[in-house]
């Protein structure tokens, strides 16, 4: 069979009921986690997981598709209505969808941000399938100085980007690598710092290490604002929905290549790793006002600042698909969680992932597929319940979901070594929160830490020679891509800073 | 004086030393180029090389203030963090874990979910003590018929209880 009816095929796989049963739960309950504030969709799909180590790997998968594509569109509902973005990815979407609802176009602001990111994923859909194969095949062309190259360019890269210090991003993926030291190591299986604790013999197990870390580090800072009597913002009941949906299509297509661009800027952020949606919107955002005939519209609720938002939102989605299935690195949280659940299979993502899993590999396009009508769908049919839904308190939400956390991290091994690991993790992931330590390094460190180190030593018992990290093209070419964003991120970060002081001295001129 | 920044620094030379310290312990390669200690040595060694910098950017920062006569970048006012909840929240989640394998999974859990909702908003009215009630028994019951009978995980049995 060819690629396409290999497609088809898979399409057709998805759409039976036990497939589409857990596509269809993940769509809602990653409309449902993306619409509520403070729940980000890396929660929810920490919450999702223990529900699929019963399933098998492609209903897995599915179920944390449809969370996926649902959350990413989810947090535009709250983003649009309230002014409250439901997850980070859909910061920008408040920028004009709630200036729009503010303006008596609920509906349109909505809407807009729901089609944008339908048309956005369908885009990305495209490019995930027809690049990850070559990507895929690039990747064979690497041996094991390469793939370290690349996963420190990796680690620097998400060191750089994320956070407003440097060294702070290099320190986290650094305690990452550290993480991954600790138990037997690869070659002679002698025990590392395991300090005599036998429970540590294998390690730390990588998703209670992922799961405490954003478990307490995203729900103790909503504790931290729970205050005596205050009340969660009240999305407003009455608010009506209805809306021309042609005409909300024209908002979209009228601007086809802004559209096109928003799309290409968020699979680029999806192929970067640890990145995320987060960055995609608030750049996107920027680039079409950039872009705009009329900038000075833009946050006044015009529907391009939607669409630009959500539609790289939703493209970053497929990017990130698209690095954890050709090369094995997560683009972010959430791929991160997929690549753990896939490991947990026996199933390693990366170069050989496609021509050893085509099941799986074509279930993952087809669920991609499926997903984003079905998203459409879900909230078209549900979205005055989801409305009520996200009202929910704080206090009835926090210990469900930590339920679910430790649900998660023991039935991994059906014993309760995972939940201490969970809860050591959480204490570290809420210290380094409040040390404004970013957490994306740590996560990629955990998860290329060993990686990183049989590579090392596969290249080194290959050939002694330590130049030929550096000789060979690609992993030369690599290693100084490190080297160099490392140097972009100090000189930006550098110049932030000097902005910053001059904007804080003309403040203190002015007062005087 | 040390800022977070300084501190996370110390605590992180701190541990990279020790860890760095115990990879002495470890035995050397035998057959293969490389030991088990080669790999770790790097990185704690790029762990503690970057917590000396961030204590070494958090001191200069530190001597700048002082020979300027500022204090820190004032943050701008919002309502100050609600640490004591957080510190409830640990102890409960600590409590939980703890007793979990005593006390049993549908036990343990329906203690922690309502002693949480408890502490995190308290219940005013009657009506809102009978949905603490309802969502510790639903969150329970729900995990533990679906995870169990559905999903084939078994969850915690308690050594004191039985169940």
């Amino acid at each position: 069979m060819n690629h396409y009816e290999l497609l088809l095929t898979h399409i057709g796989i998805v759409l039976q009921m036990q497939y589409f049963l857990p596509l269809l739960i993940g769509v809602i309950a990653g409309v449902i986690g993306g619409a509520l504030p403070g729940v980000t969709i890396t929660m929810t799909v920490i919450v999702v997981l223990p529900f699929t180590f019963g399933l098998d790997p492609l209903q897995g998968l599915a179920a944390m598709i449809g969370v996926y594509v649902g959350g990413s569109a989810g947090g535009s509902i709250t983003a649009s209505l309230i002014g409250i973005p439901g997850t980070p990815s859909a910061v920008a979407t408040t920028f004009d969808g709630f200036p729009m609802t503010k303006k008596g176009e609920a509906g349109r602001s909505v809407w807009v941000g729901v089609w944008s990111a339908l048309i956005g994923g369908a885009l990305g859909g495209i490019v995930l399938i027809e690049l990850t194969g070559p990507f895929a095949s690039l990747a064979l062309q690497f041996g094991p100085w390469e793939f370290f190259s690349l996963f420190i360019f990796a680690l620097t890269m998400v060191a750089g980007l994320v956070g407003k210090s440097v060294t702070k991003g290099l320190l986290s993926g650094a305690i990452g690598l550290v993480v991954t030291i600790v138990g037997p190591d690869p070659i002679m299986g002698v025990q590392r710092f395991t300090l005599g604790i036998h429970q540590l013999d294998g390690g730390f197990p990588f998703l209670p290490v992922l799961i405490g870390i954003f478990a307490f580090a995203q729900l103790m800072p909503d504790v931290e604002t729970i205050h005596p009597g205050e009340h969660a913002p009240k999305a407003a009941g009455n608010i009506g929905l209805r809306v021309s949906h042609a005409s909300v299509l024209w908002d979209i297509f009228c601007r086809p290549f802004m559209l096109l661009w928003v799309t290409f800027i968020g699979i680029v952020i999806g192929v970067l790793p640890a990145i995320g949606g987060s960055a995609a919107n608030i750049m996107a955002y920027d680039q079409a006002k950039k872009f705009s005939k009329r900038p000075e519209k833009f946050g006044t609720g015009i529907p391009e600042g939607i669409v630009a938002s959500e539609a790289s939102n939703s493209a970053n989605v497929a990017g990130s698909l698209m690095m954890i299935m050709a090369f094995g690195i997560p683009g972010d949280a959430v791929t991160a969680v997929m690549m753990g659940a896939l490991t947990l299979h026996g199933i390693q993502p990366g170069p050989l992932f496609i021509s050893q899993h085509p099941k799986i590999a074509y279930g993952i396009y087809a669920a991609y597929l499926v997903a984003l009508p079905l998203m459409v769908a879900v909230i078209w049919v549900g979205s005055r319940a989801w409305l009520r839904v996200i009202t929910m308190p704080k206090s009835i939400l926090i210990p469900i979901v930590l339920v679910l956390c430790v649900i998660g991290a023991y039935a991994l091994s059906n014993s309760m070594n995972g939940v201490y690991v969970l809860a050591l993790f959480c204490i570290i992931g809420y210290a380094m929160v409040k040390a404004r330590i970013p957490l994306a390094p740590l996560i990629l460190g955990v998860v290329l830490g060993d990686q990183i180190e049989d590579n090392l030593i596969q290249s080194i018992a290959t050939n002694a020679d330590p130049w030929l990290f550096v000789t060979r093209p690609i992993s030369g070419g690599l290693l100084a891509a490190s080297v160099l964003s490392i140097a972009f991120a100090v000189w930006q970060h550098r110049r932030e800073n000097q902005k910053m002081a001059m904007a804080a001295e003309e403040e203190m001129d002015t007062d005087f | 004086m040390l800022s977070r920044d300084g501190i996370s620094g110390l605590v992180c030379l701190a541990i990279s030393l020790w860890l760095l310290v115990l990879t002495w312990g470890l035995p050397p390669a035998v057959m293969v180029p490389i030991g088990p200690a080669f790999y770790p040595r790097i990185v704690l060694s790029i762990l503690a090389i970057l917590s000396v910098i961030l204590l070494a950017l958090d001191l200069r920062a530190a001597a700048q203030r002082r020979a300027t006569g500022t204090t820190a970048i004032a943050a701008p006012v919002q309502p100050a963090p609600n640490y004591p909840l957080v510190l409830k929240t640990f102890i409960a989640f600590g409590l939980y874990i703890a007793l979990l394998p005593e006390l049993g999974f549908r036990i343990g859990t329906v203690l922690f979910v309502a002693a949480l909702q408890v502490t995190l908003e308290w219940p005013r009215s009657t009506r809102r003590w009978a949905l603490v009630a309802i969502v510790a028994l639903a969150t329970t019951l729900v995990c533990f018929y679906v995870f169990e009978d559905y999903l084939s995980v078994l969850l915690p049995r308690g050594r004191w209880s039985g169940m």
